[in-house]
């Protein structure tokens, strides 16, 4: 039996289209309390964000924990963001805070902490992994800032300007960066297992 | 045997097979659920040019108090001396104030670097200063030094109260910058009232005891916002 226009317009009415609608005017609508619009930024923004936290953790519990105190505090200030200004690295100027906040408070906590077990020691950089390193394993090795210019440019999937205004920095100190990751990865690439990992 | 070195394109092919970690679908419910809980709506912050208008009404406020207690400082400055130090002084506040109210807002363009500008103008005052201010003897460098400090405090303070007024609303991301930079900008409006006022142009007066009320000021303002940052409306 056929559908009815009338049936199918009041349908399209109800659907909402986030790939129509812009991060951007999502944003400005949650500012407005929408509520539709807020779930459908959570639910469009919070994997890559996810991926952000993972990808420089390697523990997807604390990852999440993460993404949550993101949310939370994209919420308190979400009136700072401007209308008509780029979403995506404001969100990860936040994202980026919480992270480097979380890493002072684990740092503290782990100071008054006594170790009552043997723990595994972590893999040295001599050790050659049988396989492939996951993603977070494999930039381990790099320093912080190449670490994480290196998970929002080819993780994330940000531009090189969108990557600069989220660390506060130039669009020369990120491409500088960037290719000094790669530059360190090739070099972390080159053990023959991990070459063999590469190739299976 | 040599080895090939992998290329950009295949360390990014690399990087892409990596399997995406999959979001806990009960935590994105869990986070959906406490954001729209508290949904209501909010007024977005004010256009750079109110918050740097209200910096320039703290600035004139503070420079026009510093005629009232007595303008001896302009009367004894040469024309030369007007331009050379006060413009550059007026250029520096102004660069500070400006990357003040850029980091009310995360990842706002020009916020770090129009810092290092004005800390690099502010070098450049100093080094006009040694120049157009000659040495001189002082009987009591100590005595009227610590006049002028307090005076210049007296300036500095309020300005970084309302200042900090202002901040209230903004979301700073860093409490170094922007504890050093707000302090910049109080301690700058002492200096420039203790430039208005102060009457001795003895070199050494005017670089320790009058570029010493911004320096404490920066230190304090560091100092204040390390220790407020994380009970800031943003950060609790």
């Amino acid at each position: 039996m056929e559908r009815s226009s009338e049936q199918q317009m009041e349908e399209s009415r109800e659907i909402p289209e986030p790939s129509v609608t812009t991060l951007e005017q999502l944003m400005v609508r949650y500012q407005q309390a929408d509520e539709i619009a807020t779930r459908s930024l959570i639910q469009q923004l919070s994997p890559q964000l996810y991926r952000f936290f993972a990808a420089q953790l390697g523990n997807s519990g604390e990852a999440s924990d993460m993404l949550q105190d993101t949310w939370l505090r994209i919420h308190r200030v979400r009136h700072t963001y401007r209308a008509g200004e780029p979403l995506i690295p404001w969100v990860y100027a936040i994202a980026r805070r919480v992270r480097v906040d979380s890493y002072r408070k684990r740092r503290r906590i782990a100071m008054r902490e006594f170790v009552v077990d043997v723990l595994p020691e972590p893999a040295s950089a001599k050790d050659e992994p049988a396989d492939l390193p996951p993603f977070d394993q494999l930039i381990a090795p790099l320093p912080a800032s190449q670490r994480e210019v290196l998970t929002m440019l080819k993780v994330n999937g940000l531009s090189m300007e969108e990557v600069a205004r989220a660390t506060s920095s130039s669009v020369g100190s990120v491409k500088q960066k960037a290719h000094r990751a790669y530059e360190r990865l090739r070099g972390l690439l080159q053990s023959p297992r991990a070459r063999k990992g590469a190739a299976t | 045997m040599i080895r090939r070195e992998m290329t950009n394109p295949e360390i990014d092919e690399l990087i892409d097979s990596q399997p995406a970690p999959a979001l806990p679908a009960d935590r994105l419910k869990q986070i959906e659920t406490a954001v729209t809980a508290d949904l209501k709506p909010v007024r977005p912050l004010a256009p750079d040019s109110a918050y740097l208008a209200g910096l320039l009404g703290i600035f004139l406020i503070a420079c026009i108090a510093g005629c009232f207690i007595g303008p001896h400082g302009w009367h004894v400055l040469s024309g030369l001396q007007k331009v050379t130090v006060l413009v550059p002084l007026a250029a520096t506040t102004a660069l500070v104030a400006f990357s003040v109210v850029r980091q009310m807002r995360p990842a706002a363009k020009h916020a770090r670097s129009s810092a290092l500008v004005s800390a690099g103008v502010f070098v450049v005052l100093l080094l006009i200063m040694m120049v157009v201010f000659q040495p001189a003897q002082e009987s009591a460098f100590l005595r009227h030094g610590l006049a002028c400090f307090r005076t210049g405090m007296v300036f500095a303070i309020p300005a970084a109260f309302f200042l900090a007024l202002l901040l209230l609303r903004g979301a700073p991301l860093s409490p170094l910058l922007t504890g050093a930079t707000a302090g910049g900008f109080a301690g700058l409006v002492g200096l420039t009232v203790l430039e208005i006022h102060c009457p001795i142009l003895n070199v050494y007066h005017i670089i320790f005891w009058h570029v010493s009320v911004t320096l404490a000021c920066i230190v304090a303002g560091i100092v204040f916002s390390s220790v407020t940052f994380w009970r800031w409306p943003s950060n609790r």
